[in-house]
């Protein structure tokens, strides 16, 4: 007897001991399916940042032509060409470089020669509401003219575009939008535009006749409109963070492949709570489309940069908004312009809070590239900690760590709907 | 109503008090302000409860009533008392009164209406707080040539419903998220729904409004006003939305809404007709 019940607490204790080896390793198993366990509100969110809620293209009711295959063929054309440049060596491919994301590797970018602002990513650029750090045009196809007329960047006119497009793509052009009235270059002056920054420029166009303007404004827009209907076909590809979304809403947490490592899901669970990320970077383009001053560091050798303070004018008074004659759209279809904030004082030194998609895949960061990793943007946000649009709660080194690994996790191969149409 | 009432009785405290100056009286204080070589100077008071003040060149006193008690975010009326320093009221001065946010360095579109009652009394309807946070009323006044201002300052006006909350503090557990309110002071009740269904961040939408009376009438003609904030940040809307009056059920279409933001938002509806001025907060906590 005696024997048998020490016998029987040997075995008690070996089960015991057992149990307690057993859940020395349970707690493994807990913590990562606690990890990958969100709350009904936790996966609402996750939803709405998934890439599967970013749906079909957005309408541009401005651009009749903007799911134009032909047209965005056409417009691929444009987007590679360099003889829209005055040194015939820039492109819109110049700072927007297929293999760098559609951006460049600058804190400035340099076409004719150095801009105030780093050039934008495109991918998923047609889900914006404004275009350009400041949002001075409300189309794509408004934003793709503006830089062609900068000094800085292509340094060509509108004359000189319309004839470039009469000698070169005459053919293409004509096919889509009709014939080309006739363009020779002693009739029209080639550096002609409604320039403020060139009073000769201004002068010739002044001097044109209205209907040579209308042609000439006429072709100009109609490339806008091409090049948007080729942009707009850039879109990022789901990334590890999509699939990782797709698991969990399939409850498939307990797979041993999750699509995200544990540093990135901490990550995730820091950018969606604690640290507030998706104040700002909301939505499945990781962005509110609005315009924020962070207070960043400024240029100290260039003036001050305004930002969305005046923009709000340009836009407003831009030829090529949506309200304009240029555009395709009902007044009524022009909701972001109708309702534009005239605030502008509010929006001294304010940019657009932009995509974080692919976002370690293209430093420099920040409008004027203030900043060149990931990191140091994660450490100027930590230090802001006062702000209270910024406040991102007291991150601990480990913390900044996740987020980081997170971010890395949204990268994904950007792709053009439209690559393969010639 | 409330206002009405008040408006009454400044005015014939006013008339009465007035009338007969360098009479002291209950509740009316004329205090000697010191120094400057502006010894005679002094601030005429009539309410408790007032804030009072001497324009920067000891010009006039000026009394500024909030009837009710606290500037708040949204439409706001006060009546502003206006005194000669010297004492006697100041009858048909031009006044003119700008709300300021000092931080932003910027206003708000809408100016203040102002309507002399009479006595010194002026009141000042319209004054729009468009978000939470430091806050100013600049008030200028002139009277046959002689002008001078002052300015009144509220370092911490806060969304309505909510005087304790603090910047970034998370809103209230047991928050009011119903979507029918009756308005502050009891003047009217308002429904709020987007026209579109669930409200999306990021979506330019519209909103139907539906106002009624007390008596459950309803209210058209109203001069409407709907201003959005987010009280954890102390900031508003990325657009400025647009009221019109639809049919004549007390309908009304606000288009032009925008949340940037998710979370807490509350959005301010002030109501104006036939001189009754009140206003509703509607919280939202949106995804």
């Amino acid at each position: 007897m005696r024997n048998n019940s020490i016998r029987t607490v040997g075995f008690a204790v070996a089960i015991i001991l057992l149990l307690l080896i057993a859940n020395m390793t349970v707690p493994k198993t807990v913590l990562s399916m606690d990890q990958h366990t969100w709350s009904d509100q936790e996966k609402a969110i996750l939803g709405s940042l998934w890439i599967g809620s970013l749906g079909s293209l957005p309408v541009d009711p401005s651009n009749k032509y903007s799911d134009n295959p032909k047209a965005a063929a056409f417009g691929r054309k444009l987007f590679f060409e360099d003889h829209f440049s005055g040194n015939m060596k820039v492109s819109c491919a110049t700072c927007h470089r297929e293999d760098y994301s559609f951006t460049d590797n600058l804190p400035l970018s340099h076409g004719m020669d150095t801009t105030p602002r780093r050039s934008m990513p495109l991918a998923g650029v047609a889900y914006n509401s404004w275009f350009f750090w400041d949002g001075r045009t409300d189309s794509l196809w408004s934003q793709a003219l503006g830089p062609i007329e900068s000094k800085l960047e292509h340094g060509i006119s509108r004359t000189m575009s319309a004839y470039i497009i009469s000698k070169y793509y005459r053919e293409e052009y004509e096919s889509l939008f009709g014939p080309i009235p006739e363009i020779t270059e002693d009739k029209w002056p080639q550096e002609a535009r409604p320039a403020q920054d060139d009073p000769n420029a201004l002068k010739a166009w002044v001097l044109m006749t209205p209907e040579q303007r209308e042609s000439v404004n006429r072709i100009y827009v109609n490339m806008g409109k091409s090049i948007a209907a080729f942009v707009r076909t850039i879109v990022p590809q789901p990334s590890p963070f999509d699939r990782y979304v797709e698991q969990v809403q399939a409850a498939d947490t307990t797979n041993p492949r999750m699509a995200l490592t544990n540093d990135e899901v901490a990550g995730l669970r820091l950018f969606i709570g604690k640290a507030k990320c998706t104040n700002c970077h909301n939505g499945p383009m990781f962005t509110n489309s609005d315009f924020h001053n962070l207070g960043l560091p400024q240029n100290k050798k260039a003036a001050p940069d305004e930002g969305r303070s005046t923009a709000i004018t340009q836009v407003l008074s831009s030829e090529f908004n949506c309200l304009g004659k240029y555009s395709d759209a009902h007044p009524n279809e022009c909701s972001e312009l109708r309702f534009i904030d005239t605030s502008d004082k509010k929006y001294v030194g304010a940019f657009k809070t932009p995509t974080l998609r692919g976002v370690t895949d293209r430093a420099p960061y920040m409008h004027a590239g203030q900043f060149a990793t990931v990191r140091e943007v994660l450490e100027f946000y930590r230090s802001q900690a006062q702000n209270p649009e910024l406040g991102h709660g007291d991150l601990t080194d480990k913390e900044l760590n996740q987020l980081e690994a997170f971010l890395h996790a949204l990268s994904s191969p950007i792709t053009s709907l439209q690559a393969d149409v010639k | 109503m409330k206002r009405i009432l008040l408006v009454i009785i400044a005015s014939i405290s006013l008339l009465m008090g007035c009338a007969a100056q360098n009479e002291p009286m209950t509740g009316h204080n004329e205090e000697m302000t010191e120094g400057h070589g502006h010894g005679d100077a002094k601030i005429t008071q009539h309410f408790d409860d007032s804030l009072t003040k001497l324009t920067d060149n000891n010009l006039y006193s000026l009394e500024l009533v909030i009837p009710n008690k606290n500037m708040m975010m949204g439409v706001n009326t006060v009546e502003i008392i206006v005194h000669h320093a010297t004492g006697g009221d100041v009858a048909q001065g031009e006044l003119m009164v700008t709300p300021w946010m000092p931080g932003m360095g910027h206003g708000v579109m809408e100016k203040p209406v102002i309507t002399e009652r009479g006595g010194g009394l002026y009141s000042v309807d319209n004054v729009i707080f468009s978000m939470t946070g430091h806050w100013q009323l600049q008030v200028k006044i002139s009277k046959d040539g002689k002008e001078d201002s002052t300015v009144f300052d509220f370092p911490e006006v806060k969304a309505m419903g909510h005087e304790h909350s603090m910047m970034k503090a998370p809103p209230p557990e047991d928050l009011d998220y119903s979507t029918m309110k009756m308005t502050a002071g009891d003047a009217f009740t308002v429904m709020y729904k987007s026209t579109s269904g669930r409200i999306r961040i990021n979506r330019i939408h519209s909103w139907e409004l539906t106002v009624k009376d007390a008596d459950g009438q309803p209210v058209n003609n109203a001069k409407i006003t709907v201003v959005g904030d987010m009280p954890e940040h102390g900031h508003g809307l990325p657009t400025q939305p647009e009221v019109a009056k639809i049919g004549s059920d007390g309908l009304y279409r606000v288009d032009g809404m925008k949340f940037t933001m998710p979370g807490w938002w509350v959005v301010t509806v002030s109501i104006m007709v036939n001189g009754v001025h009140d206003s509703v907060s509607f919280n939202l906590n949106l995804l």
